[in-house]
């Protein structure tokens, strides 16, 4: 293998962008995780119903691309909201319940968009100038991995924002810690709990308007997604902090590996390494205090 | 005099409070020893340590002579720790008879037991304690359905077929009523000819029936030890236990 | 109350004795090979389902990649029937493999020249996997939804290894074995009706000793800690060997369905490990119940059925109401069909019992217990 400088620092500019992947599409499930305990397997779908929600805007409607992304927050977040006052809150004591019917619902969303657009696969226009490459000498990154990079920092900071700032915050937090308690000053964890399922959902949207445009548009281009999301959740421990730091951090990974082998052996490479990472440490990177394993 | 349980210098935090500081123990065999103190001493948390629940952060927890300290669960289980939880634990969706044929752990190797169709000379044994915590009747019915102090009895039913060398018991008889107490009182009277117990308990009535040594803890140590009379003559113990609980205690 | 007949264990062996002898009846009354074939894969599923209700509704270990094991034994049998078409002297390399590049043939590939080893390794290798990877995560107690998930994780990194390791796999076109497997002499030709005995009888042999380890006190054991895991260990019980060991058991079983797979269809791939496919297996025994080792078979049957009743042309609707039946039965009716019948039975048996007591009065005859 011929190793240069260069294509090194490329490998890390890319793993950058890789973690960067991971954690736009991991934040809507880690706020969902996080504060209710529920695993949410319809993730992934959500994330491919973002992307048909841009897809829609954009082609029938002429919606501009940039104005495509917060719509596609709205459209699944409400769609989230449904299926959480409809399913979901009927089994926030039953975990593994919860995430088998989560994977009913994933199933039920990707063959009725598959009924609704059929397989083929779709595709969401981009503005042009997102569709080119920045150069130093080398060095050469895609603005639109540049561009998916700078929302994921702007998400996690308002994400951080709501969480800290806000008193929808306080009451969140508050849920998440005790929720009997909370319940005695007055707030109301349902509520609380079904706009956490509704910002999560949102945020997968976002995430599929901006993966649609890196990859096709297909009704199961979701399944790939949700696995790399939940190890990301999982690593980290299912704080905040904890899935920026592990995704950031299996992105390099992944990254490094691709660079010295190819893209395929990588993955494999860092899913038996988290296995391996999680016997040593199984409440990930950030213990977030009341474990629920 | 050698204890078969000693504990030397134990501590233990979470994160930065010091929930176990320096305390130290040794229990005499076929004593019961009460461990009483106010809530929040550590009391549950020294049966969590004895037991490996917890690890402590510093010290050591000899049984038998042998050190057990970072053990896991079910070593110590193996080496005849026996223990009742505070809130009863039991199978609920097994039957009473289930519940009592899986404590019996003569055999604990996974293997064997795939082999294994009926629990050799369990059956004898379960008859009896079945008849001893009065559960013989409820023998056929799931866990799940019987009163409080019924879960109680066939927890502390549980811990006899592990036939341990030493019993901790976390409060016992907590929602028992009056006869259902006396009646434990009369078997931990008995049992203690030939066990070793630690009972963690609050009511002091109760202490009063059934402690050889009790042993009274304040925020992670020892404060006092020694017979009930000399434990409630203590003026330092007045002050941080029974003073407080006074009330409470003469209710009983 | 154990007057439920359901749990009447003398019945439930009966049970089984009924529904295995249906199944016996069928080969002798149909001769369409292609059904029977089709019916034959059917047991493999039924196997499937098995192995998940031994796991996850006898053991409450969720295993959402239970494909594992089913892949990995379908290609240990594929490559010990690809092995057996070469010839040590004129032809020792697989025809896929000349075409991927390779002039010798892999090393990881020689055990299989020998048929019985090769059957072996395709049963041991998954089993040992399951021993090693479910040591790890149960003694670092990482249980429930996040065991769960991550088997899954650990089906799609084999899925991609298998595509990946193109010159020994064949990658995404997988291998096609181009004749039937023998084993000494005895030729498993897929479309005779002696497939259909073999898959039968492993069948029956899976069902049969799962059921008596359920039975065991091992099973006792693991019923204790499904109920509450950390009160096991007080009692002096290595919760995470008994864990490991139900996990490698349904490995083991859904190992040996895999191996059906291979010489029933004589072709393997990748898809074998498709993530779409290892859920598949949790919604027919979450679909005929999970509590159940008979209704989880079943359930199989029943949704594998009718899939190909409906046929492909409305598989697009037939996957909606599949999805939403397994919605409706996770929210509504966590023990499925199974669920349903001990209720019902429950129900019946109670009405008798009344009037029983109504006639001879009350007694003790419960505490004798199943």
């Amino acid at each position: 293998m011929d190793f240069t400088l260069a294509s090194f620092v490329n490998a890390l500019i890319l793993g950058l962008s890789i973690g960067s992947i991971f954690l736009v599409a991991a934040l809507g499930l880690t706020i969902i995780y996080g504060t209710a305990g529920v695993i949410n397997m319809a993730h992934g779908e959500f994330i491919m119903l973002g992307a048909y929600a841009s897809y829609t805007l954009q082609n029938y409607l002429g919606v501009p691309f940039f104005l495509c992304i917060p719509l596609s927050f709205v459209v699944v977040a409400l769609i989230g909201l449904v299926i959480e006052r409809l399913l979901i809150r009927y089994l926030y004591d039953r975990p593994l319940d919860t995430l088998l019917a989560t994977w009913g619902v994933s199933l039920v969303l990707m063959q009725g968009v598959r009924l609704i657009f059929g397989s083929d696969p779709k595709y969401i226009q981009m503005p042009s100038f997102l569709s080119t490459n920045i150069a130093a000498g080398p060095i050469s990154v895609s603005i639109f991995r540049v561009f998916i990079f700078l929302v994921g920092i702007g998400l996690v900071a308002a994400v951080w924002w709501l969480f800290y700032k806000t008193e929808f915050g306080i009451k969140l937090r508050a849920v998440t810690q005790n929720k009997e308690m909370a319940a005695s000053f007055g707030i109301n964890s349902g509520q609380v709990y079904a706009l956490t399922f509704a910002l999560g959902a949102g945020l997968a949207g976002i995430a599929g308007s901006l993966f649609g445009v890196l990859n096709i548009v297909l009704p199961t281009m979701g399944m790939g997604y949700v696995v790399e999301a939940f190890l990301i959740v999982v690593t980290g421990g299912g704080a905040l902090l904890g899935s920026i730091l592990a995704s950031g951090v299996t992105g390099e990974a992944q990254s490094i590996f691709a660079y010295i082998f190819n893209d395929t052996f990588a993955q494999f490479l860092v899913f038996v390494l988290i296995v391996i990472f999680l016997r040593f440490r199984p409440q990930g990177l950030i213990a977030t205090g009341g474990a629920r394993r | 005099m050698v204890g078969v349980l000693e504990i030397k210098d134990l501590h233990k935090s979470f994160d930065a409070t010091k929930v176990i500081n320096g305390f130290s123990l040794a229990v005499t065999e076929m004593t019961l020893q009460c461990l009483v103190g106010p809530n929040g001493a550590g009391k549950t948390t020294t049966i969590d340590l004895i037991s490996g629940r917890q690890k402590p952060t510093s010290g050591e927890i000899t049984f038998r002579e042998e050190n057990i300290t970072g053990l896991s669960e079910h070593e110590i289980a193996r080496r005849g720790i026996g223990r009742k939880f505070q809130v009863p634990a039991v199978f609920r969706e097994l039957t009473v008879r289930q519940n009592l044929e899986v404590a019996y752990n003569r055999e604990t190797s996974a293997v064997r037991n795939m082999f294994s169709f009926k629990p050799d000379g369990c059956a004898k044994r379960l008859e009896e304690i079945a008849a001893d915590v009065g559960l013989t009747e409820r023998l056929g019915i799931k866990a799940g359905t019987l009163s409080h102090g019924e879960t109680q009895w066939l927890e502390i039913g549980m811990v006899l077929m592990q036939d341990p060398a030493m019993l901790l018991l976390d409060e016992p008889v907590a929602g028992m009523t009056e006869h259902e107490m006396d009646k434990t009182v009369e078997i931990l009277n008995r049992l203690k000819k030939t066990n070793t117990i630690i009972v963690v308990e609050h009511d002091m009535g109760f202490v009063r029936r059934i402690a050889d040594v009790v042993t009274v803890m304040h925020m992670g140590s020892l404060l006092a030890q020694g017979s009930i009379a000399d434990i409630e003559k203590d003026e330092r113990v007045r002050e941080v236990y029974l003073g407080t609980e006074d009330d409470e205690e003469s209710v009983h | 109350m154990e007057k439920n007949l359901y749990h009447n264990r003398l019945l439930q062996w009966l049970v089984y004795v009924v529904f295995f002898a249906a199944l016996a009846v069928i080969p002798l009354v149909m001769d369409d090979a292609f059904l029977l074939n089709q019916l034959a894969t059917y047991g493999v599923y039924g196997m499937l389902a098995l192995s998940i209700s031994l796991c996850w509704g006898f053991g409450g270990i969720l295993n959402l990649g239970q494909g594992i094991a089913f892949g990995l034994g379908a290609y240990g049998m594929a490559m010990t029937m690809q092995m057996q078409t070469q010839d040590p002297e004129y032809s020792p390399i697989p025809p896929f493999m000349l075409n991927n590049g390779l002039d010798a043939l892999p090393a990881i590939w020689e055990p299989f020249w020998n048929t019985g080893f090769g059957i072996a390794l395709a049963l041991i290798v998954p089993t040992v996997f399951y021993l090693i990877f479910g040591g790890l995560m149960f003694q670092a107690r990482v249980a429930g939804p996040f065991f769960a998930i991550m088997t899954l994780a650990i089906l799609s990194a084999l899925a991609t290894l298998f595509v990946d390791l193109q010159p020994y796999t064949n990658g995404v076109n997988g291998i096609s074995p181009p004749a039937a497997l023998d084993i000494g002499g005895f030729v498993i030709d897929p479309y005779m009706s002696t497939s259909y005995w073999v898959v039968f009888a492993l069948l029956v042999l899976s069902t049969v000793a799962a059921k008596l380890l359920t039975q065991s006190r091992f099973g006792l054991i693991v019923q204790a800690l499904h109920n509450d895991s950390e009160r096991v260990r007080f009692l002096g019980y290595n919760v995470a060997i008994y864990e490991t060991l139900v996990y490698a058991a349904s490995g083991l079983i859904a190992a040996i369905a895999g191996c059906c797979f291979a010489f029933l269809t004589q072709y393997v791939s990748p898809a074998q490990f498709d993530v779409g496919f290892s859920i598949s297996m949790v919604i027919w025994a979450a679909i005929g119940g999970r509590n159940s080792l008979l209704w989880a078979i079943i359930g199989a049957f029943l949704v594998q059925g009718a899939q190909s009743y409906v046929g492909d042309e409305f598989l697009n609707s037939w996957i909606l109401i599949l999805g939403f039946s397994f919605i409706l039965i996770v929210r509504f009716l966590p023990g499925g069909l199974g669920g349903l019948a001990e209720t019902l039975l429950g129900m019946v048996s109670r009405k008798r019992e009344t009037q029983e007591s109504l006639t001879v009065g009350a007694g003790e005859p419960e505490t004798r217990g199943a």
